[in-house]
């Protein structure tokens, strides 16, 4: 034998082990905490049970056979509910029948009487129940030894999942909080997502495969759960990256949203546009701003009139990508926001409002606001505070300025023009343009000098040109 | 100013010159040209500032704020330029020191008129002007009152807060039409008229160096300002009318 096979001999030995090792990890089941300080008492012969009758009973649950049973993922806790880590009560039973006939109680809430129903023996000890004659599982089945049947096949991964996931299964986190792991069924068979089976959600969950993950807590979980949605919504998940709710969570702030809070999980349900709905997701973390908003005219005409020409949360601050609005890059995209819909002919001309949207941009502050992007990227320098159409009229607390009360209006404006000019006296904000185009009846005196120029200009250049031409054409023509 | 050569002699030579304008006002020219041309660059730039040159030029110059300013303070210049100019010229025409040559008068009406057929061909020789033809009147008070509507609209765009004090808020859109609009009609104005008049006009091509040298030709003079220079010369003039026809019918 040549060194070359020795060496391939080995190698090959090594491979073995490690494969070998690997398989044996992955087929034994790891208990949880709970169950395994349990079994640092219960784990031990000696510890025994007694009734009042004076019978007793061995109260030793084998490790190992516990961990072969179908029901070891339940750990302790699933079927003596009572009893947890921290509180052991102490309780008493006449004899060690009426405990099992207690104990068996359990079981049927996971299986519950339709399932047992269905098999001839099930159908034959429910009828001794009805007689009086108590059922006791575990006369036939065993307690902690309970092995899977073998005899049952799924059709389908969702079947196999829902064997346990229909009943009452509870989680249990690292913090002390519980979740119900009940799979609501007719929920998820409505959802949008119906045709898709559990591990698409659920990766690394099989009928082979059965991982035990731990969370700390709810919420961790459900931002750890909200990563499965980016399998398929990629698109949306990059955009959510750029949000301020993201940008939290990965600063280990696990109070912003993550995918479900706002489209649920197994009821998942197309992305709604419906209004109404949307502005209630927002209000379960942002009430106060909810609050502000339902008073202004946005929100009121929303709430009140069921109008759906106003924006709700989204329309201005977007679903996926929700930038922080604290930011320049925000606020200089503000004008444009607003002009969405107020410079919608078709929206505005319901409401009298005007939709010049040039009497801002192409005013002082519009073409302010227009350089401030540019110079800050091209040179590094800012231009001075400008008022973008928040500043005057308020973010969530916007109202109308036709027929409201004018006299806060103009007050509430003046104090908003004194933060940048020095000064401002009421009379500005009584005799701006107000975004409207200038009118006789407005703004007489700059609406004629406007019309003065519309006619002198062209009267003027057309009478230069003229006089230039006749001057030219004298000297071409003398010639 | 005048050779013993007799009149027909001095202007024959075509090198002869006169002086027309003082240092004084070579220079108001020369600042006024200068700060127009700032203000209108940096004025009109932010007029159409969603134009690409506007864009390259306001970033160029250090962004909004600073053309604002660089606005300001050549406004400042020009608005002193303008009243020094005003108060040198009504002290002068009081103290009898300077005719008032630039007043329009009946006269320069009727001399467009006259012009306007004699470039039309129905009449056989220009229109005889004095000191300052009615073009240059026009051109005058084009830049006087429109550089003083400029300065008055662009003192209340500098300080809106201290106007509306005493005056109505409309003032202020107001003010700012008038001062955009009225900036357009002098950027025309000068771009159409006052360009073609003192450079592409073959009367003066390549360029109408007067107000630069301070000197104009006897020729010129004879041909545009006759009545200015038969009052120089101390002559009659009818003689100076028929020097003029000879010099058109040579030089055709």
């Amino acid at each position: 034998v040549s060194k070359k096979g020795i060496g391939l001999l080995l190698f090959l030995l090594f491979m073995a082990v490690t494969v070998s090792s690997r398989l044996a990890a992955a087929g034994e089941q790891i208990l949880s905490d709970e169950a395994t300080a349990c079994l640092g008492c219960h784990g031990r012969r000696g510890i025994v049970k007694k009734f009042e009758n004076g019978e007793t009973m061995a109260a030793y649950v084998e490790a190992a056979t516990f961990k072969a049973s179908v029901h070891n993922s339940l750990g302790c806790r699933g079927c003596h509910p009572e009893f947890s880590t921290g509180i052991h009560p102490s309780r008493r039973f006449r004899s060690k029948r009426q405990y099992q006939i207690r104990c068996s109680l359990v079981c049927r809430r996971c299986h519950s009487g339709n399932q047992m129903r269905n098999s001839h023996v099930g159908e034959a000890l429910f009828q001794e129940e009805r007689q009086g004659k108590p059922v006791v599982c575990s006369d036939c089945h065993g307690s902690h030894s309970i092995m899977p049947t073998g005899a049952k096949t799924f059709k389908t991964e969702e079947q196999y999942c829902m064997s346990c996931h229909e009943h009452s299964i509870i989680m249990d986190f690292r913090n002390g909080e519980t979740l119900s792991f009940t799979v609501d069924k007719p929920a998820l068979e409505s959802s949008v997502h119906n045709e898709l089976s559990c591990s698409d959600c659920h990766p690394g969950f099989s009928p082979k495969k059965h991982p035990r993950r731990i969370f700390g807590s709810r919420r961790d979980y459900a931002i750890t759960s909200s990563e499965s949605c980016r399998r398929c919504h990629f698109d949306k998940y990059t955009r959510t990256r750029a949000s301020i709710h993201y940008t939290l969570i990965s600063r280990g702030d696990l109070r912003p949203p993550s995918c479900t809070d706002c489209h649920g999980f197994h009821n998942i349900s197309r992305g709604s546009k419906e209004k109404l709905s949307i502005a209630g997701k927002c209000r379960r973390c942002h009430q106060a701003i909810y609050d502000l908003y339902a008073e202004s005219i946005h929100g009121r005409s929303l709430f009140d009139e069921h109008n759906l020409d106003v924006p709700v949360c989204t329309d201005c601050h977007v679903a996926h990508e929700i930038v922080n609005p604290l930011t320049l890059d925000y606020r200089r995209r503000i004008p444009e926001i607003c002009s969405n819909c107020h410079s919608d002919k078709t929206i505005m001309a319901k409401y009298g409002l005007s939709t010049d949207i040039r009497t801002y941009v192409s005013d002082f502050h519009g073409n302010g606001m227009y350089f401030d992007g540019k110079q800050r990227k091209l040179l590094l320098r800012p231009t001075g505070p400008i008022a973008v159409c928040t500043d005057c009229h308020g973010t969530h607390t916007i109202q109308k300025t036709l027929d409201t009360d004018t006299a806060i209006i103009k007050a509430n404006l003046e104090k908003r023009c004194r933060q940048c000019h020095d000064g401002a006296i009421n009379t500005i904000p009584d005799k701006w343009l107000s975004h409207y185009k200038p009118s006789m009846k407005r703004t007489p005196i700059v609406f004629l000098v406007k019309v003065i120029y519309k006619i002198f200009i062209p009267v003027l250049v057309i009478g230069l040109l003229l006089q230039i031409v006749l001057h030219i054409w004298h000297y071409a023509s003398n010639r | 100013m005048m050779t013993e050569g007799g009149l027909a002699e001095s202007i024959g030579n075509h090198g002869d010159t006169l002086r027309r304008f003082s240092n004084a006002r070579v220079a108001e020219h020369l600042l006024v040209m200068f700060t127009v041309g700032i203000l209108v660059t940096t004025g009109l730039s932010q007029k159409f500032y969603h134009l690409d040159v506007s864009r390259w030029l306001i970033l160029k110059l250090g962004g909004m704020d600073t053309v604002k300013l660089i606005h300001r303070f050549a406004g400042i210049v020009f608005g002193a330029t303008m009243l020094f100019h005003m108060v040198i010229a009504v002290i002068g025409i009081a103290l009898r020191k300077w005719s008032p040559s630039m007043m329009i008068n009946a006269k320069d009406f009727s001399d467009a008129v006259h012009n306007i057929k004699y470039y039309a061909g129905a009449e056989d020789l220009p229109a005889v002007c004095d000191r300052y033809t009615y073009k240059q009147k026009f051109q005058y008070w084009g830049i006087l009152t429109g550089g003083l509507l400029m300065i008055l609209t662009g003192s209340l765009l500098w300080f809106p807060a201290l106007v509306t004090g005493f005056l109505p808020g409309e003032f202020i859109p107001a003010a700012k039409t008038l001062h955009t609009d009225e900036a357009l009609v002098i950027f025309l104005f000068i771009s159409l008229w006052h360009i073609y008049n003192s450079i592409f006009s073959p009367e003066v091509f390549p360029l109408d160096t007067s107000i630069f040298t301070g000197h104009i030709s006897m020729k010129r003079m004879l041909r545009e300002h006759p009545a200015e220079l038969a009052r120089i010369e101390g002559v009659g003039l009818g003689e100076i009318l028929k020097e003029r026809q000879r010099d058109m019918q040579e030089t055709g």
